[in-house]
């Protein structure tokens, strides 16, 4: 019974009730803990059930009385099929109580044990390793910062601090280019003037973050390349590099024509001059790069006139800056001279450049009528000369006809054997070309279709490899989830107590079983014994029956003739009636004894039951109860 | 742990024993751990044993080394997602435990230099409080009314751990506030250990 009671004990202690150490069995426990016990069991199994009980006995002798009533209702909805009442729970006994318990435990929910196996979320184990690194800060009593040893130095001194600067590093490697096509200078930067990475940035404090900086990067240009390339790379067909420089490409040519229309220059604002040359420069750098530095060497109409208006413009800056440092130490009048002259010239700028705008307009609007008048003019130049050509056509014709006519009947026969000769020659040449057609046909109806089975192939493949990518992918996370559940488990299994080993347990189980078969075994034994004494019995019966009724006969018959026999006849039957009584006494013994181990096991039982005990709790509870009543009618009679 | 491609080469090569030998290995993290922790390594990779390497790989492993190391660290990577991140870029087991041991070493200080990159508030070092008792003020001629001076000493991580006061007074409602919330706060501390 202890092992029973001690899982019982320790289900009740996570059903959250709370039982002192020192109660060992049931046998200890009060009231007030079988109350609280079952409420807590109740409220696990079903919250409806438990919530409207209180886990504390209340101190009114009725109200108890009304507790447990309603606790033994609801063990009984609950399916309870043993006797159960409200003394099941104020006056205990021992058995009756071990099997409620018994009973509830067996219903408490097994969720727990279920969860176990279930990933714990993220969270959870987050809130887990919060709360255990929060539990050793607080074991490390705080010291102020003059007694610090260094093992508190980690948590409880800010220490010092740097903000994360991350600064770009030079590195001995390049990601777009095999090391192989690098030039010869840059490797010889890279071994000979690089310094090691971890000196290359300011500070040492920004080592660390420039190096994870820089590594997430590339980590994230990976990525991201990766799902371009599974997306859209894989469809265009091309390979990567093809991919790659056609995508650099589009872009290029897509900022350059950005570039371009912002460069037009407006004529509304001054300013944009300046910028807008700077930005037709970047234009042509951007040529440059994109046709591998070959501009600088060859060189197109274009560069050049850029080359010559901008080396001339510093000439052009040198003179101005020239001008106005003549003009500067001539300039002996008087400020107010001087600002009358400035603000004269700047009118009369202005006024040369409204006149020189205007005057451009003019010429813009007269420039774009003649582009259109020239187009005109070429149009029909271009129709014109067409008509003429036709018509020199129709005039050749003409004049070979005229050339025919003088021998006219000799000129139509031979035109028309030539005709016929002609139609001939198309009909032969016809037959020819169908000749040759057909087999062309076919070849060609046939590569056409094996082009498109081609297509298709490709396309079924392309469609293969993204479903292989997906489950590559699939499988990864899968892989990834799985181990970090294994190491969680395994975690938590390291920090599982030890000392509850199982195998002791299935030991004691696997030895209980065959104990249990043993004492079987021996039953049956005992049973077929008395199986076979009965039948001895029966037989043994059955033959001194026999044998008393044939001496009987033969003594009887005797007994007429002689007078000894018929004493020795009387003996018999003396000694029959004699031992059918002591059977019967031996028989009466054994039902006595039973009946005897009986009560004795009823006295044990109601010993159990501690009846003398709950008698005088009973009837102490009774006194309560009439006080109470006495108290209540007195109220009554003086309300 | 996700590794780019050029820090994978990079350990390839430090892998490679045609490229290092055992001797150039072990020189060769021991240099990149001390690189990361002290100041002063401009002529680092200036050993001996690693003469005969070609400088311009040896700084490609550099670099590789030295993100893997902050990478694990970072991550707090245990032993087994180091060497399976190790023996995925072919080193064989001599290697992995020569380079684990040197990182188990360091570990502790590199993870200090990563804490480092934060920002955090002063902390508290100290507190000294005072009673100050108004009779009378230049307006009031009659206030009597006790006010509490306190004033909190802090530690600034940020400037080198230089300490300053953080001074202000309040009532006696108003710090019995202060102290309540405090407490509060320590035994929502506590409860957060009972999960």
């Amino acid at each position: 019974m202890e092992e029973v009671d001690r899982i019982l004990i320790h289900s009740l202690r996570q059903a959250g009730t709370d039982i002192d150490e020192d109660v060992q069995s049931v046998k200890q426990f009060t009231s007030e803990l079988i109350v609280e016990a079952v409420v807590r069991c109740l409220r696990v199994i079903d919250p409806g059930l438990g919530s409207g009980v209180s886990t504390t006995l209340p101190p009114g002798m009725s109200a108890r009385f009304r507790l447990g009533m309603s606790l033994a209702q609801a063990c009984q909805d609950l399916g309870y099929k043993g006797e159960i009442g409200y003394q099941t729970f104020l006056y205990s006994n021992e058995p009756e109580i071990r099997s409620l318990l018994m009973f509830l435990v067996e219903k408490l929910p097994r969720e727990s044990a279920e969860a176990s196996d279930q990933p714990a979320g993220k969270s959870a184990l987050l809130q887990k390793a919060i709360a255990a690194q929060i539990k050793a800060q607080l074991a490390l009593p705080w010291l102020p910062p003059s007694c610090r040893l260094p093992l508190h130095c980690k948590t409880q001194s800010p220490g010092p601090c740097h903000s994360f600067r991350a600064q770009p590093l030079s590195l001995p490697y390049s990601l777009k280019a095999p090391s192989k096509k690098q030039a010869k200078e840059v490797k010889e930067y890279w071994r000979v003037h690089l310094l090691p990475v971890t000196s290359q940035p300011s500070q040492h404090a920004s080592v660390p973050a420039s190096l994870l900086e820089n590594h997430v990067s590339e980590l994230s240009a990976a990525q991201e390349w990766e799902n371009e390339w599974n997306s859209q790379g894989l469809l265009s067909r091309l390979t990567p590099e093809d991919y790659r420089s056609r995508k650099r490409a589009r872009l290029q040519k897509r900022i350059e024509e950005q570039l371009r229309t912002a460069a037009q220059p407006r004529p509304d604002t001054h300013g944009a001059t300046r910028s807008t040359s700077d930005l037709t420069e970047l234009l042509n750098s951007f040529g440059g790069t994109a046709t591998g530095g070959d501009i600088l060497t060859k060189g197109t109409r274009f560069t050049h006139s850029e080359k010559f208006t901008f080396t001339q413009e510093p000439e052009k800056a040198a003179q101005q800056m020239a001008a106005a440092a003549s003009a500067l130490p001539s300039s002996h009048q008087s400020e107010e001279d001087l600002k009358a002259k400035q603000e004269a010239e700047l009118s009369d700028l202005q006024q040369q450049l409204q006149q020189l705008s205007v005057q451009m307009e003019e010429v813009g609007g007269d420039i774009r009528q003649l582009t259109v008048s020239i187009h005109q003019v070429s149009d029909e130049l271009k129709q014109r000369e067409l008509s003429n050509s036709e018509k020199q056509d129709t005039v050749k014709v003409k004049k070979q006809t005229i050339d025919l006519l003088p021998d006219a009947e000799n000129n139509l026969v031979k035109l028309q054997s030539l005709v016929e000769g002609s139609a001939k020659r198309v009909v032969h040449l016809a037959s020819q070309w169908e000749k040759h057609r057909a087999p062309l046909i076919d070849e060609h109806r046939r590569l056409k279709e094996l082009c498109s089975n081609r297509e298709m192939e490709s396309s079924m493949k392309l469609s293969e490899i993204k479903d292989l990518h997906d489950k590559i992918r699939h499988s990864a996370e899968e892989a990834k989830k799985k181990e970090s559940l294994y190491k969680q488990l395994i975690t938590e299994y390291e920090t599982l107590p030890k000392d509850v080993s199982r195998s002791a347990y299935t030991m004691r189980i696997l030895e209980i079983v065959s104990n249990i078969k043993k004492q079987k075994e021996e039953i049956t034994k005992i049973l077929s014994d008395t199986k076979e004494l009965q039948k001895e019995i029966n037989g043994l019966t059955g033959k001194l029956d026999r044998t008393f009724a044939v001496t009987d006969e033969l003594v009887f018959k005797d007994a007429k003739k002689d007078e000894s026999v018929r004493k020795s006849y009387k003996y018999l039957a003396a000694l029959h009636e004699n031992c059918t009584q002591l059977i019967q006494t031996i028989e009466d013994t054994g039902t006595i004894m039973r009946e005897i181990r009986d009560l004795e096991e009823q006295i044990e039982t109601e010993n159990g039951k501690k009846t003398v005990s709950n008698l005088e709790k009973i009837l102490e509870d009774y006194k309560a109860i009439r006080q109470e009543n006495s108290a209540l009618a007195a109220k009554i009679r003086d309300g | 742990m996700e590794l780019s491609d050029s820090v994978v080469k990079g350990l390839q090569t430090l892998a490679d024993p045609a490229c290092f030998d055992f001797r150039a290995f072990t020189a060769f993290t021991e240099v990149a751990f001390d690189s990361l922790l002290s100041s002063r390594t401009d002529r680092a990779l200036d050993l001996p044993e690693l003469k005969k390497i070609d400088q311009a790989l040896l700084k490609h492993c550099h670099v590789a080394t030295t993100t893997f190391i902050l990478e694990g660290i970072k991550q707090n990577a245990d032993k087994s997602t180091i060497s399976s991140c190790l023996e995925d870029v072919k080193f064989d087991s001599e290697r992995v435990d020569a380079f684990y041991t040197s990182y188990q070493k360091n570990k502790r200080n590199l993870e200090s230099l990563l804490s480092s990159i934060d920002r955090c508030p002063p902390h508290i070092t100290d507190a000294s409080w005072r009673l100050e008792y108004c009779m009378k003020n230049g307006h009031v001629h009659n206030v009597n009314q006790p006010t509490f001076l306190i004033s909190f000493n802090t530690e600034d991580g940020g400037n080198e751990g230089t300490s300053s006061d953080v001074n202000f007074s309040c009532t006696l409602e108003q710090l019995q506030d202060l102290v309540g919330k405090m407490k509060d706060a320590a035994k929502s501390m506590e409860r957060a250990t009972q999960l």
